[in-house]
């Protein structure tokens, strides 16, 4: 056992202290940390606006002037704050005060850097006749000649019954649009939201309705919900409760494969260097597998440890951990070990069977897909956590542990006896790998040359 | 007791049979030398002497334990081909190798600055392994066999790949653990460093022990049938000799003639009819070497080719140098 510690602390060491490992580690964290603060920075400098035409070809003779004010750029800049203000109503208090006054400087600058500049578009009426609306070939041609002066960028005809309805008509008409090639999509959205406030005000003026009335009438605000706890209350993070099982999964899968990797690693450099012989005449084949197995898992416990602090850093600082059940961290913990060891300990059998990482590449294969399954189940287990297939898939080792980790954050946390069932398979599975694992380990350590395919290895747990 | 126990030992690996029925005791204390041309099955026999390979038959025991496993830390092992954690620093790396073979905690970093002055890299723990060259990692690496001072030490083929400062080195320890008290056992293709070194040889050929026997013993017992011939005259008659009754052929070497006699033949007698026929600048019997013994055993009346290639091997050249 003492042997065991010793080849675990130096796998530990060996990996831990090294520039790769630190760069490995902290690039994630760096990375997220240059998109929050950097990237803004970056992405502020204020793009020119777009200016243009859109010509209007109007039958119903009211929609184009309702057209001019509402694509006016101070209505789109007043349309956009407002959407601001109602998305920022259901993000935590923390983020709204990170992200300050939906009317501020700041604000408007930083929307504008998502959504881009108001553009500056100008409307033209077209003359057209009222016979040939389907077929425009000179107005179509309009978008395409060369402008002297504004560019050309949309070309809308506006239905003759997008205002008013005839008799027994019970859908207004609408519009066609067409545009240059290449056009910006978020001038796209501003036409098309201008196109729709213009057609609303038109039909409203046309009832002779008021229109500030009738905003009111239809508005009803999305009220936060509480989420009510044994604990207490709080306000509801439905963005929170979408991402948590995706980030736990992720916690599972970057943690387990960071050592896996580091197990092939440091056995094929081991075995290539000749080095494994020297060790084998003070250690057994076992403890040395052991050993390295224990010292990787120390490196992902370093690194799983670091980003679950993150994270509860990140939480804290948005003051939401109290949306965290503390126990998901604990069963995070217990499904890390049982799943990094049983797919660390096929890995350093993989690493003893090969003589080089391009060798190994090939049998890491199956693992590393077998790790991916539960990323493309994600969705459908989180969204029906206690269906027969999610059910089923919770007891299938070695996929177990991360659908089990999925329901257990959804919003329907499966029975106890499941969850205890999932770890007692999990715990079997370790059991079956490592003892795969032993067998091919020692055969494979100290052979050289051309590299095993699937029937070999099989052989090996055969014959060892 | 014995150190080292091994009783009709068979390894095969797939068609191919590497150990064959192999018995083998080296008691304590002996000096042994296990050798054979390459692929005789010698490193096939050491990794099983190790617990690093299993027998698929046959009984083993190492220093009074069925396993090698149970004696470990009792034993030093130097194999054929041994590396190194090159980015590890030299102190560390037999630090964790002492660790391992549980040594004393308090014990250790004595040992290895000991070991170092010892073998001539006096304050070398904190160069990393990479930064050494090729003959001082060497010595690091006989190092890491012996920083327990083990009471076995097994060595692989220990001489193959050392340059010549190594070679005396090695050879200095291995003497210097025997005298300690220490079993050494150690293999080698190479015939003369056998001849140099070892009391006791055992032969291996194709997986099977062909002799096992005290080196002295050995040379007793194959009579010497060569002499060393160099006449006064370089350009004398030599026909005078294929006439005697004692002389089965004479073969040209450089600087003289090797004359074989017949079967039976009185060497003394032999010896006096010759120097009265040739006037002799030099004529001496011949020493029956390892190498003409191993291969009379072994070659059961094969090619020639096969006989030099196999001579080569012995000699430390190879056999693609032998058959070109």
């Amino acid at each position: 056992m003492k042997r065991i510690g010793f080849i675990a602390v130096r796998e530990f060491l060996a990996t831990v202290a090294t520039r790769g490992f630190l760069l490995g580690v902290l690039i994630m964290p760096a990375i997220m940390t240059i998109a929050v603060t950097v990237g803004p920075r970056l992405m502020n400098q204020r793009t020119a606006p777009v200016r243009g035409q859109v010509a209007v070809v109007d039958p119903t003779g009211s929609v184009t002037g309702e057209l001019r004010a509402t694509l006016d750029p101070q209505a789109i800049e007043a349309r956009r704050t407002e959407a601001s203000r109602r998305a920022m109503a259901n993000v935590p208090a923390a983020v709204r005060d990170l992200a300050g006054d939906a009317n501020s400087a700041a604000s408007n600058t930083a929307i504008d850097a998502a959504i881009g500049a108001v553009p500056e578009l100008e409307v033209v009426e077209l003359p057209h006749d009222p016979k040939a609306l389907a077929y425009l070939p000179a107005e179509k041609a309009w978008l395409t000649e060369d402008s002297q002066g504004l560019r050309h960028i949309a070309l809308v005809i506006v239905h003759p019954d997008a205002v008013s309805l005839a008799a027994g008509q019970t859908d207004y008409g609408t519009y066609d649009i067409y545009v240059t090639p290449n056009l910006d999509d978020r001038v796209e959205t501003a036409v098309y939201e201008s196109l729709r406030e213009a057609l609303v005000n038109a039909r409203v003026r046309n009832q002779r309705l008021d229109r500030n009335l009738l905003d009111a009438t239809v508005r009803v605000p999305r009220t936060p919900s509480i989420t009510v706890t044994r604990d207490g209350e709080r306000p509801t993070v439905g963005a929170f409760n979408r991402a948590l099982p995706f980030a736990f999964v992720f916690l599972l899968l970057f943690s387990v494969l960071m050592g896996g990797q580091g197990l092939v690693t440091s056995t094929v450099e081991e075995k290539s260097s000749r080095v494994i012989e020297v060790l084998l005449s003070a250690v057994s084949p076992f403890e040395l597998m052991a050993g390295k197995i224990l010292g990787q898992m120390g490196v992902s416990f370093v690194v799983l440890a670091l980003y679950i602090g993150l994270g509860l850093l990140l939480l804290v600082s948005f003051a939401v951990l109290g949306l965290l059940d503390f126990s998901l961290v604990f069963y995070l913990v217990v499904f890390f070990v049982i799943t990094y060891l049983t797919m660390g300990s096929l890995m350093v059998a993989v690493g003893a069977a090969v003589n080089e990482m391009r060798e190994a590449q090939a049998l890491m294969m199956p693992l590393t897909l077998t790790m991916m399954v539960p990323w493309v189940l994600a969705a459908p287990i989180s969204r029906q956590p206690n269906s027969t297939f999610s059910t089923v898939i919770s007891f299938v080792p070695p996929v177990n542990t991360f659908a089990m980790l999925l329901r257990l954050t959804s919003s329907a946390p499966p029975p106890a006896w499941q969850v205890w069932l999932t770890i007692a398979v999990g715990i079997a599975s370790v059991g079956a790998a490592v003892w795969v694992a032993a067998k091919v380990f020692r055969v494979g350590l100290l052979l050289h040359g051309k590299p095993p395919d699937f029937a070999t290895l099989v052989r090996w747990v055969k014959a060892a | 007791m014995d150190a080292v126990r091994l009783h009709h030992v068979r390894k095969t690996f797939g068609r191919t049979t590497a150990v064959d029925d192999l018995d083998l005791v080296v008691p304590a204390g002996a000096l042994y030398g296990f050798i054979g041309p390459n692929g005789a099955g010698k490193t096939t026999s050491i990794r099983m002497i190790m617990s690093i390979l299993f027998p698929d038959s046959g009984e083993l025991s190492v220093l009074g334990r069925p396993s090698a496993l149970e004696a470990k830390d009792r034993i030093g092992y130097l194999p054929e081909e041994r590396g190194i954690y090159r980015k590890m620093r030299v102190g560390a790396f037999l630090t964790y190798m002492a660790r391992l073979k549980a040594v004393d905690e308090t014990a250790i970093t004595p040992r290895v600055r000991r070991g170092l002055e010892r073998v001539g890299l006096r304050g070398a723990e904190r160069q990393r392994c990479e930064e050494l060259s090729k003959g001082m990692l060497q010595k690091v690496q006989i190092l890491t066999a012996i920083i327990h001072e083990p009471d076995l030490l097994i060595l692989d083929e220990p001489f193959s790949g050392l340059d010549p400062v190594s070679t005396r080195l090695l050879r200095d320890v291995i003497l210097e653990e025997h005298r300690q008290g220490a079993t050494v056992l150690f293999s080698t293709h190479v015939m003369p460093q056998a001849e140099e070194i070892c009391e006791h040889v055992v032969m291996i050929h194709r997986g099977r022990k062909v002799l096992d026997d005290q080196l002295a013993t050995i040379r007793r017992r194959y009579d010497p049938r060569t002499i060393r011939f160099e006449p006064l005259d370089p350009a004398a008659d030599l026909s005078p000799l294929r006439g005697l009754a004692e002389v089965e052929r004479i073969d040209p070497v450089p600087g003289g003639y090797d004359i074989v006699l017949a079967v039976g033949s009185d060497p003394g007698a032999a010896i006096r009819r010759i120097t009265a026929a040739v006037t002799p600048a030099r004529i001496e019997i011949s020493r029956p070497r390892l190498e003409d013994i191993f291969i009379s055993i072994v070659s059961e009346g094969g090619a020639a080719d096969a006989e030099r290639s196999l001579r080569a091997n012995l000699q430390g050249l190879g056999s693609a140098e032998a058959t070109a």
